[in-house]
């Protein structure tokens, strides 16, 4: 059996936000992910901020990004653990199949590390802040845990 | 015409070093005592005098002129300028000195650089910063170093291309082999690709062994005006070239992990490649040895790459036939690089540059007369510079 990343423990993160960023961690706080789109001309930006980088309008409509797909990953041992039983996380990055252009940088849990692949599907899991839902990733239908 | 053809007006004559030490170990002397340590041995190098400074550049996170001014007893600054990246900007402090001296603003000037790491660790620099809207996603994601997000660059890369862990490999075996002979490195000890295959992961793909040093330890160049040059004991080493450049394709780069798709896989570094070899005429052919930074071993694959001595894509397969040696066809790093000798935010680099353009440098490349020195992938302004050692 395939060792599987962990979960970070983010409880005690206090995540800020700005007038511009507001909106995410509202919709996150409901279980849904929503990205930024420029209402003028359809361009998405990320991360959230005052203007769109194509035609600097600061008309912005949250939109659901669609299904994630692996763009690519890595895989850090937890410094501190013992060498017979090290924990991993992974940091991955997601590119999303209908906000072009965009990609969100968050933790890919409970995944084999032997079965990661850039292109893989994921799909999005909630993990709780201090102060706010925090999206993360599964790889889409895992092979059941043994 | 080209400032090559011109025959650059600006010129390194001095150069000073303290030596590099393992991070922290360079306690209990402040970083200013190795700034004017370092000042003050580019200045013998020279046989130039404190009373001839009128001119200080830095690169972001620099440091304070005054402070400086007040504790060596510098008169007189007409010139003091940051460029506003960090081991991106490096290279751009030449940039900065050919213009002081070029626009008469200032007739010596002293590029300065420094790291000391006394409580903290670059290699932990992302998780040092407090947390913003911006950065809490890389903090969610456990990304707390460069080397962590960079090894999402290097996967994709691995992944489009077919780069293979031996070419990282090679790069790192490569840097240690010319460090052997090199006094002034931190690791001079010959490596195997076993002994590469077994170092620990620390970021999948990236081993311990792809990761340079980090290291305390200040440098300075003393840049003057190419005829008052002619008058100076050194070899003078020309200023053919630097360049700045900043897209929005690279932006704050793994800071921001949005890079175009064409510029993920790089390391931000063609815009600034097209801009020197533009300013001086010169080409991917012309350069005798590059001094290439080296922070992570796959950096150096992307940057042979974005400075076209190969094609997209084939930098593993040019590492691995054996170019980058010395011997090779073209000699990368041969101090030892970041990987072996030191890690200085790339000021080292900008030393062995000089050392190989006067003949000096312990592993001398015969006959080198070009040389192409590099800044690191970070938030622009990318930079770079070619120094040459004929006008």
């Amino acid at each position: 059996m395939s060792a599987r990343s962990i979960a970070p423990d983010l409880s005690a993160l206090e995540v800020p936000w700005d007038v511009w960023s507001e909106p995410f961690w509202q919709a996150t706080a409901e279980r849904k992910l929503l990205m930024p789109h420029c209402t003028e001309c359809g361009t998405f930006r990320w991360p959230a901020g005052p203007f769109c980088p194509q035609c600097q309008s600061q008309k912005v409509t949250w939109v659901p990004p669609g299904l994630g797909h692996i763009y690519s990953f890595t895989v850090l041992p937890v410094l501190g653990d013992a060498k017979d039983a090290p924990r991993h996380r992974v940091p991955v990055l997601v590119e999303f199949e209908q906000a072009k252009g965009v990609r969100l940088v968050s933790a890919l849990i409970d995944a084999p590390l032997d079965g990661i692949a850039i292109g893989a599907a994921v799909e999005v899991d909630w993990l709780a802040a201090a102060n706010a839902t925090v999206p993360v990733f599964r790889l889409v239908s895992p092979p059941p845990s043994r | 015409m080209t400032r090559a053809a011109r025959g650059g007006e600006a010129a390194i004559v001095g150069a000073g070093a303290t030596p590099y030490y393992f991070r922290g170990q360079s306690h209990p002397q402040t970083v200013y005592e190795l700034i004017g340590k370092a000042i003050l041995a580019a200045l013998a190098d020279a046989q130039l005098t404190l009373d001839d400074v009128d001119g200080f550049t830095f690169f972001a996170a620099g440091f304070d002129p005054g402070t400086i001014a007040e504790q060596l007893g510098i008169r007189r600054l007409t010139f003091s300028h940051i460029v506003s990246g960090y081991g991106s900007g490096m290279a751009g402090i030449l940039d900065l000195a050919s213009m002081g001296i070029e626009t008469g603003r200032a007739k010596t000037i002293l590029c300065i650089g420094a790291a000391q790491q006394v409580g903290r660790r670059y290699g932990q620099s992302l998780a040092n910063f407090g947390v913003t809207p911006d950065n809490v996603f890389h903090r969610i994601a456990g990304l707390s170093g460069p080397g962590q997000a960079l090894a999402l660059s290097a996967r994709r890369h691995m992944h489009l291309y077919g780069t293979r862990r031996e070419a990282f490999g090679e790069i790192v075996l490569a840097s240690r082999a010319a460090a052997a002979t090199r006094e002034t490195a931190i690791r001079r000890k010959p490596l195997t690709m076993d002994e590469y295959m077994a170092s620990p992961m620390l970021a999948d793909p990236l081993c311990r062994l792809d990761f340079c040093l980090e290291t305390d330890g200040a440098l300075a160049f003393v840049v003057t005006s190419a005829e008052r040059a002619a008058d100076l004991p050194q070899r003078p080493v020309y200023i053919a070239g630097a360049a700045q450049v900043g897209t929005r394709d690279w932006g704050r780069a793994f800071f921001w992990l949005n890079q175009s798709d064409e510029a993920f896989t790089t390391a931000g570094a063609g815009p600034v490649a097209q801009r020197l070899y533009e300013m001086t005429g010169l080409g991917p052919k012309d350069i005798d040895v590059a001094l290439l930074y080296d922070h992570f071993s796959p950096l150096v694959i992307m940057q042979l790459e974005d400075y076209g001595f190969c094609k997209r894509g084939e930098g593993g397969p040019f590492v691995e036939s054996g170019a980058i040696r010395l011997g090779g066809s073209l000699p990368i790093n041969p101090h030892g690089g970041h990987l072996s000798e030191g890690y200085v935010v790339g000021m080292t680099h900008i030393r062995e540059a000089v050392e190989q353009l006067r003949g000096t440098a312990v592993n001398q490349i015969k006959n080198a007369r070009i040389a192409l020195v590099t800044g690191g992938p970070a938030p622009i302004p990318m930079t770079g510079a070619i120094l040459r050692n004929e006008r």
